[in-house]
């Protein structure tokens, strides 16, 4: 469709001289007026971050025109808002979005320039991910003294995959009810995809059961959901607090604790410093695990389920 | 938090038993001490000793009883220690254990989880019940249906509070410092420095704490204000109301209107407040030409985003461009005199008086990285040097922007911005004809930036900046001196909430007909802190 688009400037602006120019011109204005029909046709679908966008593919298939604004490999909490991302947004009719402030540095102002009514929280086009789920760590008393902590509770929820379950039960509601034709189609993914995820936990269960009650070092806290759903302790950061970078004292501090609990693993994800964790690691015997919440932050993890194949996979091989 | 539940649970009944078992007891341990009134019997004693024993052993097994669950409960290892919120109901997957034996299917992995996904997910799944293993479903952790917020209709949001730290309400409210230490080699450092907000006088400056406020007005508007409280030279404050408009958010074909008192949307900087920007001071260009408080004023603007595949908008709008806040338009200027003529400051005649803002600005993605976004601007209107006189300035930005793939904290980048302008300045004869001369003047200048963000919270940044000013017999206003600078820092941003930045200026300022040539050197050391919820920013 782009491409016609602009085979159509191309055609208009080429040749001025050209007799059918006029012609031409009426063919490019039939063609702009066109663009909203054409892209009608499939629900357009904007997804903040990849987790999302990889649910999204799973029950939209290809009924749906997917964009993604956040890279799998890069800070969820400092996205550029991109000027293209206004254009995406402004053509959505569905925003899948985290809605526990993940995204809070970068998507208000996108919306607002945005100008779509269709995807405006309440509305049947705005799904929140966080919605009917029941998020951890949620803080007492909100100070920035702690570093960055989200006032509503950890964002980082995907990762458990019977919470992924709800997601997208509710993204499949949400595409059923702007697109009612294809409501089954929709359906019958959801319940494919939630018999694929009750098959794998038992899989992934068992792979992670002689592990059960480790303790976990990360790099950053998002993985809270994680170690609840396998019993694991992800509880020791080689940040001070959220946000802030590791400091020396707080290194030596977290070695001792490595040591006094023979911890053997370090999860880091694509786009932490991997030197830091090397250097802890190297300190203590222990593995670093390269982690990734987004499905495409690893190699060869372009759904959700083979992101949690590699991450159990990956930990159980570091823990063991 | 569940296994104090669990074990206190367990405990209860024991305590029961040690309470219904306590009375008898009691009333036999005083036994020996009355012995000589009341000698006991043998079958007294053996009674005792039965009793006692079943005691210990109703005790022994109430307390293997507590072992068990507290093994079972480790097994399971579940919200325990991973900090959950508190949760009544007990832990299905603890539950699925318990069931296990009773069942045929060995201990699996749930696949349920009610302490996660609420109930009203649980009928579509329970499609599946061949699963008496690993849970697949956890109400601990999906609290209510999805379908839940379907109810909360267009309407709803008449009443929907902002969010700030987790509490409702509003609006966002949010106050910003901004200091700094300066040293210049000049000892007029507010001639030398163009911006309002810039450093203005050796040792400390606090030119800029602003209150910010923003939120939903209702379903049709939001709302902003802006209120700046900044410290002369003297510490008297001034408070200036920087911006306060409302914009539109629900029109049709992706149109916005904005009105109230706002930053005229021309080039890349001025549209910013202070604090955003990536330099302690105002390019050149932008103070001397839309002023040192930047174009700002009390108007209205509309703006589109044409439908095509890439961004592309449209803004264009109209401002009274009265006061110093319209600078190079009708601003009576400092004692009644712009350009050493006396101004006229008079009522608008007719929209010739008005400053007209028309801007297009188009943005692309050269790659998954890296971004173009590219603008033209104008502002088009009259002076108040002269009967007839006008202004016109146009501007071009370009800003490219390279962010890693595997950025931390938006770091690394780098980001390369320009803003060229050219700015037509009819003087006239000033009021009632008192000024001999006219002139026109073609002034233009440039400042190109680069910012390299080489590190989690890490910036370096150089600055060259530009400024040709027509010269002239007529004029002799300080501000008509061509000069050019050269600008290096390095800022360290703790969090997005603070930083603190080190910046080295040197001027050079042109001989003109009237003024002779100078150099200055400036060091400023700013810092800066947010309270509260400040809105994001712009791309």
């Amino acid at each position: 469709m782009k491409n016609y688009f602009r085979s159509q400037v191309v055609a208009g602006i080429a040749d001025p001289g050209n007799r059918h120019h006029r012609c031409r011109l009426q063919l490019l204005a039939a063609a702009l007026a066109l663009l909203p029909l054409v892209a009608s046709a499939k629900l357009n679908v904007v997804a903040t971050l990849p987790d999302f966008g990889a649910l999204a593919r799973e029950i939209g298939g290809d009924k749906i025109n997917l964009v993604v604004l956040a890279k799998p490999t890069e800070d969820p909490h400092f996205v550029d808002a991109r000027p293209s991302f206004v254009v995406s947004l402004r053509n959505a009719d569905v925003l899948i979005d985290g809605g526990a402030e993940l995204e809070l540095g970068w998507l208000p102002p996108l919306l607002q320039n945005a100008r779509n009514p269709k995807i405006e929280i309440g509305k049947p086009g705005r799904a929140q991910a966080s919605q009917g789920i029941r998020l951890m760590n949620v803080p007492t008393n909100v100070t920035r003294a702690a570093g960055d902590v989200h006032a509503l509770g950890n964002p980082h929820f995907t990762v458990d995959p019977i919470i992924a379950k709800a997601i997208a039960q509710h993204i499949a509601q949400s595409f059923s009810a702007l697109d009612p034709a294809n409501a089954a189609f929709y359906d019958a993914n959801y319940k494919k995809f939630e018999a694929a995820i009750n098959a794998k936990l038992q899989e992934w269960g068992a792979t992670m059961l002689p592990v059960k009650g480790q303790h976990v070092v990360a790099y950053h806290d998002s993985w809270p959901y994680f170690a609840h759903r396998f019993g694991l302790n992800i509880d020791i950061f080689l940040e001070p607090k959220p946000g802030i970078p590791p400091s020396p004292s707080h290194l030596t501090e977290v070695i001792a604790q490595m040591r006094a609990q023979h911890i053997k693993a370090i999860i880091v994800e694509p786009f932490h410093d991997r030197r830091i964790a090397e250097k802890v690691a190297s300190a203590t015997g222990a593995k670093v695990v390269e982690f990734s919440q987004f499905p495409g932050g690893l190699p060869g993890t372009d759904s959700y389920v083979k992101l949690i194949d590699a991450l159990v996979s990956r930990l159980a091989a570091a823990l063991k | 938090m569940k296994k104090i539940i669990l074990v206190t649970l367990a405990i209860f009944p024991l305590a029961t038993v040690f309470a219904q078992q306590a009375p008898p007891a009691a009333s036999s341990s005083p036994a020996p001490t009355v012995s000589n009134a009341m000698p006991a019997t043998a079958a007294d004693v053996d009674a005792l000793r039965q009793q006692v024993q079943s005691l210990t052993d109703t005790v022994k097994a109430l307390q293997q009883q507590v072992k068990d669950q507290q093994a079972a409960l480790e097994k399971a290892n579940l919200a325990g220690e991973s900090g959950l919120p508190q949760n009544p109901e007990p832990s299905p997957i603890a539950g699925a254990e318990s069931a296990a034996p009773s069942g045929s299917a060995p201990p699996q992995f749930p696949t349920e989880d009610t302490s996660v996904v609420s109930s009203t997910t649980a009928p579509a799944v329970s499609g599946t019940p061949a699963l008496g293993g690993f849970p697949t479903t956890d109400t601990s952790v999906v609290t209510s249906g999805p379908e839940t917020i379907s109810s909360t209709g267009a309407g709803a949001s008449l009443t929907q509070p902002i969010t700030i730290g987790g509490g409702k309400n509003y609006m966002n409210i949010s106050l910003d410092g901004l200091f700094a230490l300066a040293y210049s080699s000049a000892r007029d450092l507010d001639n030398i420095e163009v911006g309002d907000h810039d450093p203005q006088q050796r040792g400390f400056n606090a030119r800029n704490i602003e209150l910010a406020f923003d939120g939903a007005v209702d379903p049709y508007f939001e709302g902003f204000a802006n209120i700046v409280f900044k410290l002369d030279n003297d510490n008297e404050t001034e408070v200036e109301v920087e911006e306060a408009f409302m914009q539109t958010t629900s029109l049709p074909f992706n149109l916005q209107l904005k009105a109230g008192q706002f930053f005229a949307a021309f080039g890349r900087l001025n549209p910013t407040h202070p604090h955003t920007w990536d330099f302690a001071d105002t390019p050149l260009v932008n103070g001397l030409f839309l002023g040192p408080d930047g174009l700002r004023g009390v108007g209205a603007q509309g703006s589109w985003t044409l439908p095509l595949p890439w961004y592309s908008q449209l803004i264009f709008a109209s401002q009274n461009g009265r006061g110093s806040t319209g600078f190079s338009f009708r601003n009576p200027g400092d004692d009644g005199m712009f350009f050493d003529r006396i101004t006229t400051d008079r009522e608008a005649r007719g929209l010739q008086d008005f400053v007209w803002i028309p801007r297009f600005e188009n943005s692309f993605n050269l790659s998954d990285t890296q971004t173009v976004l590219a603008g033209v601007s104008g502002a088009f209107g009259s002076n108040e040097t002269g009967a007839d006189s006008r202004t016109q300035i146009y501007g071009a930005d370009l800003l490219y922007k390279w962010k890693s793939s595997h950025a931390e904290g938006g770091f690394p980048f780098v980001k390369w911005q320009t803003e060229f302008m050219y700015r037509r300045f009819q003087a006239g004869h000033g009021a009632d004809d008192s000024f001999p001369v006219a002139e026109t003047f073609h002034d233009w200048g440039l400042y190109s930036q680069v910012l390299w963000g080489f590190k989690k919270g890490w910036v370096a940044g150089i600055r060259g900046d530009y400024v040709h000013m027509q010269d002239s017999e007529f004029t002799d206003d300080l501000d008509r001196q061509s000069r050019w600078r050269i600008s290096a820092n390095l800022t360290w941003y703790p969090t997005e909430f603070s930083k603190i930045r080190l910046q080295y200026n040197q001027d050079f300022l042109e001989r003109n007909f009237f003024l002779s040539a100078r150099e200055v050197e400036s060091v400023f050391l700013q810092w800066e802190f947010i309270l509260g919820s400040h809105g994001a920013h712009k791309f």
